[in-house]
């Protein structure tokens, strides 16, 4: 085995530049998808606590469908069943919306589960103080839904950085912590090194994200 | 008057007052009209681009069509079935190194529950497809996938187990203590199974991200569901129906799935309350 | 009573809640019937009777938490509105005290005092933050100010609800069941701030099952049975010879129960 696998500065003083774009693309995906995940996720909360019922049952409907998909199946619809509907998308952009779309319905859930942690009580006693409802969401609602929600939202920004994995599945270039490893050992016998690396980045970024959480959650978690 | 069980949609808002009523009508009126467009503005692209005609879904109409797809989801179930199977041991085995009282084993298990928690399936996939045969290690194509996916999940299930475990009142301990039980069988006898009892809704949970994950089963040529629709399409050159009908049936086992978990779940918050 | 002959007896006459024919259901049942009342400044009122009689309803009606099906409320000349910028100012001139306190889970002691002068009535924040001190002084827990409610007795938490009503300077306030959540050692603190504050003749609507706090400082006991008001009375009459049956099997019960 030894011979065939390649040392780490070997490896590195071949294949440096690619890791580390290959990192890169990894947290800029990671890091979009997350923004657009939680925006999304957002307006899709907005919409089901709505006293609207149409936008309520859509946007049930909407979080149902993306958190329930696989996320193989959703690329692959993206990438290869969307161009037989006239749209064709770039790989990268496929990537990104199927790394969106998940998220975005367990963002909602949690959002959800956050604001439920309320208890009904609060709500009254905002109103019977004067509270209009945009003062009522703004003090005593969004907070509580924010800060309950540290923990959730911080296991999915790691969930999503282990879901753009996926973008591993489409030629992409630069591609991504997953694709170089199966790039090198297609093109060379960088074997058990190469995925030692990107196995350790990815579990070191998991963990400092996972870290960070914990001390925030710390800081703003509400004693009930 | 009880607060049990209210969803902040029933709190958030009053009663709408006549005002709040007039404008609750249009704003139903009007997002009626925009979700039927956008649905419109859906079925119009297939109607144009010519997938709704009848060759790319009359197979559907073919028993021998959802037989084959019936076998692709078979395999699919006969992988989450043993995953979960092998997760679930290997996440029993980590939760009990995670709370034993070796230092050593305690580091171990942080570590490997760390790691398993923080690679994505699909490396953990490459490393069976491609690296294990490196070894000599040629694995059939069921184990390939098998694994991987069990590995990914096994860390998540152990924090799932240990937070159930951490649930049981310390007071179950003591009282089993005290009637001169064994450490060892206070813990499978009395404290494990009620844990276990609290967690089963998070276990079921963590069945579907299992379920999600066999669906790279593609990667190792293992005949899951995917597989075969990749198959019928081949065969009938119908991509787009077929794929979008694979997802469809996922995303009802998922939805059923998460349905029962919720709905055990709802059934102990209930019986918790009684006992309580 | 003591604190009656402290209030000029023209101050009496000015309404400043009014009910008229309210009518509630909850599906089918039909759990205020017909109510009137009318409540004057610096008048302290507590409705009784046993559960279910929708005396707790009749409570929460006077600044619309519950919705009513006919009927009109009227504070202080105004009358309330289904909706609206309207109903959330006539809100804000009627403080509310819950069973579970309802403080804000997530804001400080002081933070929960203040907020609604802040942002309701845009007082400024130094000023809403001296005024709050003060306030939580009064009621004894001025030293507790920078923790989060979790961290207080239910006790203290009732009272640092007070606080926030008062905070509001409201023209009435509504005491719905204040000690019910209370373990029994933590209600005399609770009944001690709200006998202070009948004396110093502010205006409360009460309803409690403390029937020794109720004969101590109501002017005016409303006894309800099955969604109508039966009786009106003096604390002194109610309690010595109520004039319904109904009063008078309900006063029983009590008594059997502290036997």
């Amino acid at each position: 085995m030894k011979e065939k696998d390649m040392s780490i500065n070997a490896l590195l003083s071949q294949y440096g530049d690619k890791y580390l774009s290959a990192l890169l693309t990894t947290y800029e995906l990671t890091a979009l998808a997350f923004i657009f995940a939680v925006i999304i996720g957002i307006i899709i909360t907005v919409m089901r606590i709505s006293p609207i019922k149409p936008l309520r049952v859509a946007a049930d409907f909407y979080v149902q469908v993306f958190r329930n998909i696989p996320g193989a199946a959703l690329l692959i619809l993206l990438v290869y069943a969307l161009p037989y509907l006239n749209i064709v998308l770039s790989y990268y952009i496929c990537v990104l919306i199927a790394l969106t779309l998940i998220p975005s319905a367990f963002c909602s859930e949690y959002l959800m589960a956050g604001m439920n942690t309320i208890s009904p009580g609060q709500i009254e006693a905002a109103r019977s103080l004067g509270m209009t409802f945009m003062q009522m969401v703004k003090n005593v609602v969004l907070p509580q839904a924010v800060r309950s929600t540290v923990l959730q939202m911080t296991n999915l920004l790691v969930a999503t950085m282990l879901t753009s994995a996926l973008a591993s599945q489409v030629p992409l270039n630069p591609t991504d912590l997953t694709g170089i490893v199966s790039y090198i050992n297609t093109h060379a016998v960088g074997g058990v090194t190469a995925f030692m690396i990107s196995a350790v980045l990815y579990c070191v970024t998991a963990v400092v994200i996972g870290q960070l959480g914990n001390y925030i959650d710390r800081k703003v978690r509400i004693l009930r | 008057m009880s607060t049990a069980n209210v969803s902040i949609r029933d709190i958030l808002y009053e009663a709408p007052g006549p005002k709040t009523r007039r404008y609750i009508a249009v704003a139903t009126v009007i997002s009626l009209i925009a979700l039927t467009a956008l649905l419109v503005v859906i079925v119009r692209q297939f109607y144009i681009t010519g997938q709704l005609s009848a060759k790319y879904w009359s197979i559907f109409t073919r028993y021998t069509t959802w037989r084959f797809l019936g076998r692709g989801l078979a395999g699919t179930v006969k992988v989450a079935l043993m995953s979960s199977v092998v997760t679930f041991a290997a996440g029993l085995l980590l939760m009990l190194g995670r709370i034993s009282r070796s230092r050593i084993l305690r580091g171990l298990s942080t570590v490997l529950i760390e790691i398993t928690r923080g690679i994505p399936t699909l490396l953990f996939i490459y490393f069976f497809f491609l690296l294990a045969p490196q070894f000599g290690l040629k694995l059939p194509a069921f184990w390939k996938i098998v694994l991987p996916v069990s590995i990914s999940a096994a860390g998540v299930v152990a924090e799932v187990l240990r937070s159930g475990v951490n649930a049981v009142p310390k007071g179950q301990t003591e009282a089993a203590v005290s009637l001169g039980m064994r450490s060892g069988s206070v813990f499978f006898k009395i404290v494990f199974p009620q844990g276990f009892r609290y967690v089963i809704p998070a276990l079921i949970a963590e069945i579907v991200i299992v379920l999600k994950d066999t669906t790279f089963a593609y990667v190792v040529n293992y005949a899951d569901l995917m597989q075969n629709a990749k198959v019928l399409i081949s065969n009938y050159d119908a991509l787009l129906s077929v794929y979008l009908v694979a997802a469809v049936i996922y995303i009802i086992i998922n939805y059923l799935l998460n349905k029962l978990s919720v709905a055990i779940a709802g059934r102990r918050k209930v019986s918790a309350v009684t006992v309580k | 009573m003591a604190q009656e002959q402290n209030k000029p007896d023209a101050l009496q006459q000015v309404p400043v809640i009014e009910l008229r024919h309210i009518d509630k259901y909850f599906g089918t049942h039909h759990v205020l019937k017909d109510i009137s009342l009318t409540v004057n400044q610096g008048e302290v009122v507590v409705i009784i009777g046993p559960s279910g009689s929708g005396k707790s309803t009749l409570c929460r009606t006077i600044n619309r938490l519950e919705t009513v099906d006919s009927g009109e409320i009227i504070i202080a000349g105004d009358v309330m509105p289904e909706e609206g910028k309207e109903l959330a100012r006539l809100r804000s001139e009627i403080g509310m005290v819950f069973q579970s306190f309802n403080l804000f889970a997530h804001k400080s002691i002081i933070d929960n005092v203040t907020i609604a002068p802040r942002d309701v009535l845009h007082r400024p924040k130094k000023e809403a933050y001296e005024e709050g001190m003060q306030l939580l002084k009064r009621v004894g827990v001025d030293n507790q100010a920078h923790k989060v409610p979790a961290q207080l007795s239910g006790g203290q938490q009732q009272r640092v609800a007070i606080a926030r009503a008062l905070a509001m300077h409201p023209k009435a306030i509504l005491f719905d069941e204040p000690t019910s959540a209370l373990d029994p050692e933590m209600i005399g603190e609770v009944l001690d701030v709200m006998t202070e504050l009948a004396k110093e003749g502010m205006t409360m609507v009460i309803v409690t099952h403390e029937m020794n706090f109720a004969r101590r400082v109501a002017d005016r006991i409303i006894f309800m049975d099955g969604g109508i008001i039966l009786e009106e009375n003096t604390p002194e009459e109610f309690f010595t010879a109520p004039k319904t049956q109904r009063a008078r099997d309900f006063l029983n019960s009590l008594k059997d129960r502290e036997r």
